[in-house]
């Protein structure tokens, strides 16, 4: 589907949808004095300065240039809390990491024991909210609710820590556990406020890939990034990479929950979107694993480059874990594809460095796009071809920089 | 934008950084400019309990049933305590301020 027939066939969908809770946005309108926001640069503690789209709850977006490395520096590290609460000095001598519930014993560790008595685990994975790129929906059907984040909610570092499963089973889980809770020190400002809870089946729980992180990039936690805990989830969204994490509950019943129920939650169905009507008249189910994905670091969009220089086209790519194959780049709008050189592979749930070496020979505005196409044959969508969620999780399609050749 | 002291300071003083948090850290505050007039202080007194102004800056100009349904969102979903005169009031100013009258009817 075109881009154009795709805005009437959403457009269409307005009518249906009405003012419900995530409600769409009309058609394009016209808007006078747009003055967008531009968020002010600023240094939160153990980070270099960030775009602060707020800093209560702190939301901290990397910018583009990031993408030009596999490792993500842990002070440029994108931040997402969901509640105001944070508490601000953790004491390791008091802190403990909760494990109960449906359990024969339960346990209250401490950082020294999850260093001592576990086999301590490394994996570098692509750690991404959910919400990342959540404003380019906007170039391709009507908005979408939440922050609207550009590609600087995502990074990709070294964790080190201990298996959830060895935590767990020396928990002892009882044989009628289905699923296991987990949470933070974040807390709300009123009482009433859902609290920032998640959940996953106690198979997925018990998968060795799960960690229970104290280092990132060899150092601690940064703090706004989880200090002194997070969890690690490879392949998945961020959703429930709890940071600070404090209690893990194991339990026979699913929590009903705003947070899992209602918010990361996408149309259950083959394309994960709206064909019609409103979003929220479709069956919910969580969103989980990412999407085959790949982004520009180099050049920024609106670079000026000299006709004639040899630039190195770069950026990263990855997807759930089944490893890139092939990055493809296209200089003249989508007609003719290239293949991209691949770096060193970190790993299959790693940023895959991608490069291409452009000697442009000709002045005017060019597009560099982008497509990544993982070994199951998964492909990212044309940004007229992705399918549309009102909560505007998962955009993965291809990601386009305008430069001026002069 | 107006960003305060504070903030200055730790602007000045960011070259070095330790993983280890030894004491308190010092958040950064954040003066988010606030367009004033009808009754930006019943807007700010509700919705600055629970998230900066950045929240709303960053969602750009947006629709009166947009901004309904984030309002209504707030209240349902995370039990802001804003009675029915005051969730108008609000909606009202954000479609004055950071908004647009809607005429597509839905």
């Amino acid at each position: 589907m075109d881009q154009f027939s795709r805005r009437n066939f959403l457009g269409a969908g307005l009518v249906l949808g009405a003012s419900t809770l995530f409600g769409k946005e009309a058609v394009k309108p016209i808007v006078t004095e747009a003055k967008p926001f531009v968020p002010p640069m600023i240094a939160f503690p153990e980070k270099k300065p960030m775009k602060t789209i707020s800093d209560r709850p702190p939301l901290l977006e990397s910018s583009r240039d990031i993408f030009t490395k596999a490792i993500t520096p842990n002070d440029e590290f994108f931040v997402r809390w969901h509640m105001p609460d944070i508490p601000t000095y953790i004491d390791l001598s008091t802190f403990r990491l909760e494990v109960k519930g449906s359990v024969k014993n339960a346990l209250s560790l401490s950082i020294d024991d999850l260093k001592s008595k576990f086999e301590p685990v490394e994996i570098t994975s692509v750690l991404q909210c959910g919400g990342n790129s959540r404003k380019y929906f906007a170039g391709s059907g009507p908005a979408t609710h939440g922050v609207q984040w550009g590609h600087g909610a995502m990074g990709c570092a070294v964790w080190k820590g201990a298996r959830l499963k060895d935590i767990l089973n020396m928990a002892g889980v009882n044989a009628t556990a289905k699923y296991v809770g987990v949470n933070g020190l974040e807390k709300p400002a009123i009482d009433e406020t859902p609290i920032f809870f998640r959940e996953m089946g106690i198979d997925e729980a018990l998968t060795d890939e799960l960690i229970v992180a104290y280092e990132m990039n060899g150092e601690d936690i940064p703090y706004l990034n989880g200090f002194p805990l997070k969890l690690i989830i490879p392949g998945h969204f961020s959703d429930s990479w709890v940071k600070m994490l404090s209690e893990i509950t194991v339990m026979d019943e699913y929590r009903k929950s705003f947070f899992m129920d209602v918010a990361y939650t996408v149309p259950d169905n083959d394309c994960e979107c709206v064909i019609s009507g409103s979003d929220f008249e479709y069956k919910r189910k969580p969103i989980a694993q990412m999407k085959v994905k790949s982004v520009i670091g180099y050049p920024t969009p609106n670079s000026v480059i000299k006709k004639g220089s040899r630039i190195n086209v770069s950026g990263v790519a990855f997807d759930q874990g089944k490893g890139i194959k092939e990055v493809m780049i296209s200089l003249d709008g989508g007609k003719s594809w290239s293949a991209t050189s691949l770096q060193k592979d970190y790993g299959k749930y790693a940023y895959r460095l991608w490069s291409f070496s452009w000697e442009p020979k000709t002045k005017g505005e060019f597009s560099i796009m982008v497509r990544a196409i993982n070994r199951i044959g998964n492909i990212q969508p044309l940004p007229g071809d992705i399918g549309w969620n009102a909560g505007g999780y998962q955009y993965n399609a291809v990601d386009v920089v305008n430069v001026k050749i002069v | 934008m107006k960003i305060n002291i504070l903030i200055a300071g730790i602007l000045l003083s960011t070259t070095a950084l330790f993983a280890q948090v030894t004491k308190p850290i010092e958040m950064p505050y954040v003066e988010y400019p606030i367009e004033a007039g009808d009754h930006d202080e019943i807007v700010q007194q509700y919705c600055l309990t629970c998230h900066s102004f950045g929240y709303m800056l960053n969602q750009g100009k947006k629709s009166r049933p947009y901004w309904t349904g984030t309002v209504a969102k707030m209240v349902n979903e995370f039990k802001a305590p804003i009675p029915k005169e005051d969730q108008q009031i609000i909606i009202n100013y954000f479609v004055k301020h950071y908004g647009y009258e809607s005429t597509t009817g839905h």
